[in-house]
């Protein structure tokens, strides 16, 4: 087992940097359009002074505040709603058709709508996350909630768990792995959506740089933005782990 | 038996579980018991007789087709009854002694005064070590004696055990059957006790109650009269243990062969 683990994490370590240089030997031998494609060794080249200037700093600060602010506003009505809809069957019935209606539009048509809504400011930007980021949230913590094993009622109701008592002792801890996946899908989801929306009027971020390089036909800088996207979204959902393994320590560890 | 109160009157209790597919299962059928205040009875009969379904009733976890159920035992400041299910039901969001005071917790009972509770019942189910662990973090056995340590730790009037011991080694089983016989007779508990085992059931009952196969019915209901304190040990070899062996064993063999038959069909 433990030789295996170490193979895997040797053979997972090797595998990019292979590709990497398949890529920078093709690109040289000119099987691969240079002019298209970049390759590894001019695009490193770029790196340095998009860091040293601030620039790739600056555009990462304003996406990943926009990308918190909007999971926030989007999560936290999500988990309270989820919760509602999961313990108490009326307000399911009320709000299930028109969360089954809205959830299927994509996010992306309607943010004309919330352009028009919101102006061209930061909240725009903050409410399609929101959006997206709610309904997933939503669905997921409603899910836990149902999904709750029956006997964990019967043991809440024997030892008389008065009903404050049963939401704080057995729904809400009972639903929180699959809300913490409702937050994964969601911070997903918010990646996509925040180059799409600083792609419409935004004057900064990420996504907002990646839709510049492509203007001035920089395929370098263009890398850059989407090798940063990629490390913002790693560390995102790193930091989703992490709470999440201190919120549930309940949870056996996955090898 | 210490008092002769009633504790819980069954009347005509009959339970029938709609299914989805086809007909409904009728699991119990017109029950009649009564069970005294300080009594210790023990519930044999074949598998899905409805023994669970029962003690699930009597728990009030349950609502029967029809008949009553009327529990008579109160005591000041105490829970009327405390379950041990059979499936795994600790919480598994909490620390094995979080799960042993969860009712007392759920009653508002101080944290020190919970805390020297559970660490008395964890300390007498060998569990101390584990005080901090997680359910996933146990064995089945170990699960079975926290859950075992909830129910003895709540203090209940009445004691509900479903198979509690069913997947412990002999040892820890006659061991932890000599505490609940401690706890028993130092109290005025009732206790309602399932087993599979005929040796426990005569080992720790007042009154042994055999179950007919499903749609479980009461086939008889037997006086255990072995002489208290009793050493679970010793008492296997008196010639009366074995004579009411042998008797509860023919009545339960019968019901046996007849839920395996009617299993085949
Ligand atoms: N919630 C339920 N819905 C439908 N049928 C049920 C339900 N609970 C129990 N039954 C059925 O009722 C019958 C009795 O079940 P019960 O669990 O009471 O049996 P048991 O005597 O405890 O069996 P065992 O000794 O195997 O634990 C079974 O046939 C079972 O399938
Ligand atoms: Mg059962």
């Amino acid at each position: 087992m433990r030789t295996e683990g170490k193979l895997g994490k040797l053979v997972s370590f090797f595998s990019p940097a292979l590709l990497l240089i398949l890529w920078e030997v093709l690109a040289r031998t000119g099987l691969v359009d240079i002019r298209l494609f970049s390759c590894p060794s001019r695009i490193m080249k770029t790196f340095g002074p998009v860091l040293l200037s601030g620039e790739l700093l600056y555009h990462s600060w304003i996406s990943v505040r926009r990308i918190i602010l909007g999971f926030v506003a989007g999560a936290v009505p999500g988990v309270i709603l989820g919760l509602s809809m999961g313990l108490f069957p009326l307000v399911r019935a009320a709000l299930e058709p028109m969360v089954a209606a809205t959830f299927p539009i994509p996010k992306l048509a309607i943010m004309p709508l919330i352009l028009l809504v919101f102006g061209l400011g930061e909240s725009s930007k903050v409410f399609t996350i929101a959006i997206g980021v709610f309904y997933l949230v939503l669905i997921n913590t409603m899910a836990g909630v149902l999904s709750i094993d029956k006997i964990y009622l019967d043991v809440a109701k024997n030892y008389g768990a008065s009903r404050w008592n049963f939401y704080r002792t057995v729904a809400l801890p009972g639903a929180l792995p699959m809300i913490f996946a409702g937050f994964k899908l969601g911070m997903g989801t918010a990646l996509l959506l925040i180059v799409a929306a600083e792609l419409s009027a935004a004057r900064a971020g990420v996504g907002y740089w990646i839709w510049r390089a492509y203007d001035m036909f920089d395929i370098e800088r263009m890398f850059v933005a989407l090798i940063t996207m990629s490390v913002l979204g790693y560390l995102l959902s790193y930091l989703l782990d992490f709470i999440e393994q201190r919120v549930i320590p309940w949870k056996a560890p996955h090898a | 038996m210490s008092a002769s109160r009633d504790a819980i009157l069954v009347k005509n209790i009959s339970k029938t579980f709609p299914s989805r597919q086809g007909a409904p299962v009728a699991a119990l059928e017109d029950i009649n018991l009564t069970v005294k205040e300080g009594e210790f009875l023990c519930i044999v009969g074949p598998s899905g007789c409805g023994k669970s379904t029962l003690l699930r009733i009597l728990a009030g976890l349950e609502e029967p087709t029809s008949g009553e159920v009327v529990v008579t035992v109160k005591e000041e400041g105490k829970p009327v009854n405390s379950m041990v299910f059979q499936e795994q039901s600790l919480l598994p969001w909490y620390t094995v002694k979080d799960n042993v005071s969860y009712g007392l917790a759920m009653r508002g009972v101080p944290k020190p005064e919970r805390e020297r509770i559970a660490d008395h019942y964890l300390k007498m189910t060998d569990l101390s070590r584990f005080a901090h662990a997680y359910p996933y973090q146990l064995s089945g056995g170990m699960k079975q004696r926290v859950s075992v340590a909830r129910a003895f730790a709540n203090d209940p009037a009445i004691l509900l055990l479903d198979e509690p011991f069913g997947s412990l080694d002999e040892q820890t089983r006659v061991l932890l059957q000599q505490e609940l016989l401690k706890i028993w007779e130092g109290s005025n508990k009732t206790a309602i006790f399932i087993t599979h085992s005929i040796d426990e059931a005569l080992g720790l009952g007042d009154r042994v109650l055999v179950m007919t196969a499903r749609p479980g019915k009461v086939k008889a209901i037997l006086d255990i009269d072995l002489p208290r304190p009793r050493d679970l040990t010793v008492i296997r070899s008196q010639p009366r243990f074995l004579d009411l062996f042998h008797l509860i064993w023919f009545s339960l063999r019968e019901e046996v062969v007849k839920a395996r038959t009617e299993e085949l069909r």
